[in-house]
């Protein structure tokens, strides 16, 4: 990185903050602390729903990908357009029109206070264990590629964070938000121009595409029914509508978004703007990771992307094996290069196959030498497996960006951590005080009060989403069961929250013993069988669903459990 | 005390919610059916 690149990360720092707190001045009152006074414009909001999903592992981590991989992980958001469609029709205007702070706080108004504190409990849970995480994964990457300490990447990017959401709440959650979205698109659209303005002379994007679809790059639509596979068409239309439905509808960190709308009419297009821009968005980042792949055909890759384990291989692997290896892989990388221009060049003429098959066993070899590297590393590292991939990306920026670009895509990476930081600090603490403070402990206080302990809340969930990830390192595996265990419930709360607006027969018991249903046949589908994370939500979704019709119509045997209210019930004929 | 807006305030571009749902059905198929071709396209 030159002087210039850590110009830009450092006015892109000073300046997003000093925005944060000048945006979220003037909160008086909780409905200014969390739902930004529900004044926000369809376009800010949806621009903020779009940057609280995109965190900066998926920046990096699409892209790394994509680059090892292809595109096929696209599909896993086919599902989302579809899913905000069915939102916008069904649960958006039951919360606008109850006017609640939280998706759970409907939940008492429609089923009893059980149900609501079940599934906001759940909300915080996994979400309070995944903050850590969302902040851990690019500090670590980052800490690598800059150079820093991981304490240094997680103090800074969590500190300047905290700072501006203590302040001033979902306001400034929410402007800066459509600011670091901003910078985000334009990153984007920077890295694909950049990406193809790096290709070698005689050598264009349609060259650098057929040579992609060679190795299944560009693939895209899998449309074979294997539930095992993780990113099918239909996992992707399916398993993606279920888990977009969930995510956007029942998680608290999205749903506090567009509440925000200053109507109905501009919470639901917040959503849609969603639907319409979130593929293309998707695809821009899936396709500089397979022009960054292409790229280096033409420059040489490292072994190993993690420069920290490169470090630790060289002084660790024997001497003549890794020469071997490296001698394997740049003999490997030459071949791969030769019949990829090869290939550009006679791809519709008589040697295309000749060309083609080169390039494949060249391409065979590379990986073969990768393999054995990550091999000899896995030894180094008593048995613990290797994974490069969100390495790839941010390896290619610092290192072959020119002057400032580097900066300003590293500040990107920034973005969209931050981005979903703040939106979880506030939605966290939003549950906390809405859901179990105002709701147990303290029921009756003015705006002032309840304005200061969120607040407390909010810097309470900063410090504890720093203190996982300064302590991630050293849980291991354990982060990985932490950022499964939101894939066992997503699809069962979204089950409860059918039951509410769907069907006027469903009862409390049925809605809670429902979702314990829901949670523990997820569970058992995870641990018995070998069907792919995406369709959980579905299993999840359908078991409450179906349970709590059950445990409802059994009910309907006694006298209904509460009166029903216009505002939280569908109507019978629904 | 604030007053609410309406929830049927005008509906931009296509005047009825359910048209408005379905052009986005149907942008998001489109979509998909430009990334197949993309993915299989002749290059």
């Amino acid at each position: 990185m030159t002087a210039l690149d850590w110009a830009v990360l450092g006015v892109y720092l000073v300046a997003i903050v000093g925005f944060g707190l000048w945006m979220g001045r003037g909160n008086q009152r909780i409905d200014d602390f969390f739902l930004a006074d529900r004044k926000m414009r369809w376009w800010a909001a949806g621009l903020s729903v779009m940057a609280t999903q995109i965190s900066a592992i998926t920046f990096v981590g699409t892209t790394g990908q994509a680059y090892t991989h292809g595109m096929s992980f696209l599909v896993f958001y086919f599902g989302l357009p579809f899913a905000m469609i069915v939102l916008c029709m069904t649960l958006v205007p039951f919360f606008y029109r109850a006017r609640v702070y939280t998706a759970y706080q409907y939940l008492e108004q429609r089923f009893d206070p059980r149900t609501r504190t079940l599934t906001s409990l759940l909300f915080l849970l996994s979400r309070g264990m995944s903050v850590g995480v969302t902040l851990y994964a690019p500090s670590v990457v980052l800490s690598v590629i800059l150079g820093w300490s991981e304490t240094s990447t997680i103090l800074l990017m969590g500190g300047s964070t905290i700072a501006y959401v203590v302040y001033g709440g979902n306001k400034s959650v929410m402007w800066t938000d459509v600011v670091q979205m901003a910078i985000i698109w334009l990153g984007i659209f920077v890295c694909v121009g950049v990406a193809v303005a790096q290709l070698p002379e005689g050598f264009g994007l349609r060259d650098s595409l057929a040579v992609a679809s060679l190795t299944d790059h560009l693939e895209i639509m899998d449309t074979s029914w294997d539930l095992r596979k993780p990113y099918t068409l239909w996992s992707g239309l399916i398993g993606g509508l279920f888990l977009a439905m969930g995510y956007f509808g029942c998680d608290q960190s999205q749903v506090q978004r567009y509440l925000s709308g200053r109507s109905l009419t501009e919470s639901r297009l917040s959503l849609l703007f969603n639907a319409f821009l979130k593929v293309p968005m998707q695809f821009l980042i899936l396709l500089t990771g397979v022009l960054v792949f292409v790229f280096y055909h033409f420059h040489a890759p490292p072994l190993v992307w993690n420069a920290a384990e490169m470090r630790k291989l060289e002084a660790g692997a024997p001497a003549g094996e890794l020469a071997r290896t490296r001698a394997q892989f740049e003999a490997a990388h030459r071949a791969r290069q030769i019949a990829a221009q090869r290939y550009a060049r006679e791809r519709r003429q008589e040697g295309a196959e000749t060309a083609r098959q080169s390039y494949l066993t060249a391409q065979r070899d590379l990986a073969a030498a990768q393999a054995d590297a990550a091999r000899m590393l896995q030894v180094i590292n008593q048995g613990k497996p290797v994974s490069d991939t969100n390495y790839i990306f941010p390896s290619y920026v610092v290192s072959k960006l020119p002057g400032g670009l580097a900066g300003l895509v590293i500040a990107v990476i920034f973005a969209a951590a931050m981005s979903t930081l703040s939106g979880e600090f506030n939605s966290l603490a939003t549950a906390s005080m809405v859901d179990f403070y105002q709701r147990f402990v303290k029921t009756s206080a003015d705006d002032a009060h309840y304005l200061r302990v969120s607040r407390v809340f909010t810097a309470f969930w900063g410090v504890f989403a720093c203190g996982i990830a300064l302590q991630a390192g050293r849980l291991g595996s354990a982060i990985e069961v932490v950022n499964r265990f939101g894939s066992y419930f997503y699809g069962s709360i979204l089950g409860v929250f059918a039951l509410a607006v769907l069907t006027p027969r469903a009862t409390a018991r049925g809605a809670f013993y429902g979702l314990w249903a829901g949670m523990t046949t997820v569970f058992l589908v995870s641990r018995l069988t070998s069907v792919a994370f995406l369709w959980y939500n579905v299993v999840g979704a359908a078991t409450v669903f179906v349970a709590g019709l059950l445990v409802s119509a059994l009910q309907h045997a006694g006298p209904p459990s509460r009166p029903s209210d216009p505002r939280t019930t569908a109507p019978a004929s629904a | 005390m604030k007053e609410e807006q309406p929830d049927d305030a005008r509906v931009p571009l296509f005047r009825t919610w359910p048209r408005i749902y379905a052009a986005v059905a149907v942008s998001a198929l489109l979509v998909m059916a430009l990334l197949a071709l993309f993915a299989r396209w002749p290059y």
